[in-house]
């Protein structure tokens, strides 16, 4: 696990020195472009697509127009009552066309019930005997993404109801694997395929996007992907089932440098209902430990419905190197943490 | 049988003439058609065709300020001509009358070899000279609307 993380860090750093180096290099100036209108690439999602704060637009990430070549970082924060996460990404399009995406994140676990189960773990010695570190609470992941506009311009056809379409893909590798398990999930591994459908209405001021995402994912995949039934013998009735979800991004401009707007996520609902799953061990057990200090955990360790993603989002771009996004994020249910809302601060660099 | 058909493209071929005279003599260009329209008060928005006509001179103060665009203006046509024949356009555009005088869109431009980026920094220059003229952000975006469909024939590289 820790192998994986050095790797995807050392990636991450290429990325960003390969983009760095090529922003900075004379050969650069020719295919060098910043040409689109302020705020017209979107900002930098979670995935790091091009979009919204969560939801991937059909525009193209960085400021280039089909005569050339972008490319931005980002930088997110995350903080929730139960959860803080932290997203590092470098995106780079190419002519208006296509974009390539890496981000980097690291989701730390805040619970309070698991940390008990941690302490109780401990206390009476079965730490060891579960055959894994009860105390883990990071889940880094690594998204790699792909989109490729398929036709439409969703900035200058006013006089079409045509929208600018993207299809893009997402690979996701969770380098947790033994949380992503005791979470409830099936696999730490997973593909999303997305078709992104965008326009600007000029007299309304306001983008509009529409997104349909063929997925499995568990909060984004941040808690891996698909369901594992825990039988408590360790195997459990897994299965990996992806289903299309709509998102929509809506955003309106005030200024020329500052859109508000809000976001809806829909999401599945893999986990809800069961307990959390410590290495197929039969949490009745510990739950038994648990009453007998007079602690009733039964019902906490087991997982809430997940809730779908909504936010209400502020962009503001002095100029195009630069943008900041602040969120409010009202994420439902995440694990065994009920009503997650909280705070979202990005920042976009363009080169 | 022969007869009628004759009959009938002379009738066709009169509705065309009837048609063309309709049209002023002089319409280089017709109104654009955005989907979601162009608010009744636009051009009253902008301050009547004297502000269309300041905010034109606005827009093209901050052409000549952009090296990415300033010689393509500089070489092609003289500024105050391009003033005047921009007030004619953008007052048809935002929905007042057609005295446009000049060439069409796509005639205009033809030769220019426009990119996206340099067309874009017109828009940017146009937001620019809105701001300047105190002219709100939300009618600027009406013209935006108005003068977007010109991208088609105005960027031919």
């Amino acid at each position: 696990m820790k192998r994986v993380r050095v790797n995807g860090l050392r990636i991450f750093q290429c990325a960003a020195i390969l983009v760095a180096g090529l922003a900075s290099s004379s050969a650069w100036a020719g295919w060098y472009n910043n040409g689109k209108v302020l705020l017209t690439g979107g900002v930098f999602t979670v995935d790091g697509a091009g979009g919204g704060g969560a939801v991937p637009w059909a525009t193209i990430s960085g400021y280039e127009t089909r005569d050339g070549i972008n490319g931005s970082a980002g930088f997110t924060y995350v903080n929730l009552p139960a959860l803080q996460v932290s997203f590092y990404g470098v995106n780079v399009g190419f002519y208006d066309r296509l974009e390539l995406s890496y981000v980097d994140s690291r989701l730390s676990l805040n619970l309070p019930n698991l940390q008990t189960v941690a302490l109780v773990l401990d206390a009476v010695d079965l730490g060891d005997s579960v055959g894994t570190d009860v105390w883990n609470s990071t889940l880094p992941m690594q998204t790699y993404g792909v989109k490729l506009r398929l036709f439409g311009d969703a900035v200058y056809t006013s006089d079409s109801w045509i929208p600018q379409v993207s299809i893009g893909g997402l690979y996701k590798v969770n380098g947790n694997k033994e949380l992503v398990k005791t979470l409830g999930a099936d696999k730490t591994k997973d593909y999303e395929i997305y078709l992104a459908a965008t326009k600007i209405l000029f007299p309304l001021s306001t983008l509009v996007n529409v997104t349909a995402r063929y997925t499995s994912a568990n909060e984004d995949g941040l808690t891996g992907f698909g369901y594992c039934h825990n039988n408590g013998l360790g195997t459990g009735d897994c299965k990996n089932k992806r289903k299309v979800r709509a998102e929509v991004s809506i955003a309106h401009l005030v200024a020329k440098n500052t859109a508000i707007g809000g976001e809806w996520q829909q999401h599945g609902n893999n986990t809800g209902g069961q307990s959390i799953n410590i290495n197929g061990l039969n949490l009745t057990t510990i739950t038994n430990v648990l009453s007998n200090l007079g602690l009733d955990l039964g019902d906490s360790l087991k997982q809430k419905n997940e809730g779908d993603w909504y936010d209400l989002f502020m962009a503001y771009a002095p100029n195009k190197h630069i943008s900041f996004t602040v969120a409010y994020l009202m994420f439902g249910n995440i694990s065994v943490a009920p009503d997650q809302n909280g705070f979202y601060f990005s920042t976009h660099l363009t080169f | 049988m022969k007869r009628s058909k004759i009959s009938l493209a002379i009738a066709a071929g009169a509705t065309m003439l009837a048609a063309a005279a309709t049209q002023p003599a002089f319409a280089g260009e017709t109104k654009t058609k955005p989907i979601l329209g162009i608010p009744s008060s636009a051009v009253a928005d902008f301050g009547g065709v004297d502000g269309i006509h300041n905010w034109v001179e606005s827009l093209f103060y901050y052409i000549m300020l952009d090296n990415r665009i300033n010689y393509i203006f500089k070489e092609f046509g003289n500024a105050d001509r391009q003033i005047a024949l921009n007030t004619q356009l953008e007052t048809m555009v935002l929905g007042g009358p057609n005295n446009y005088q000049g060439a069409s869109m796509s005639a205009a431009h033809a030769d220019l070899g426009i990119t996206m980026t340099q067309f874009n920094a017109v828009v940017e220059a146009a937001y620019n000279a809105c701001e300047r003229n105190d002219i709100p952000y939300y009618s600027c975006n009406d013209l935006i609307a108005a003068l977007a469909p010109f991208t088609r024939v105005i960027v031919t590289k």
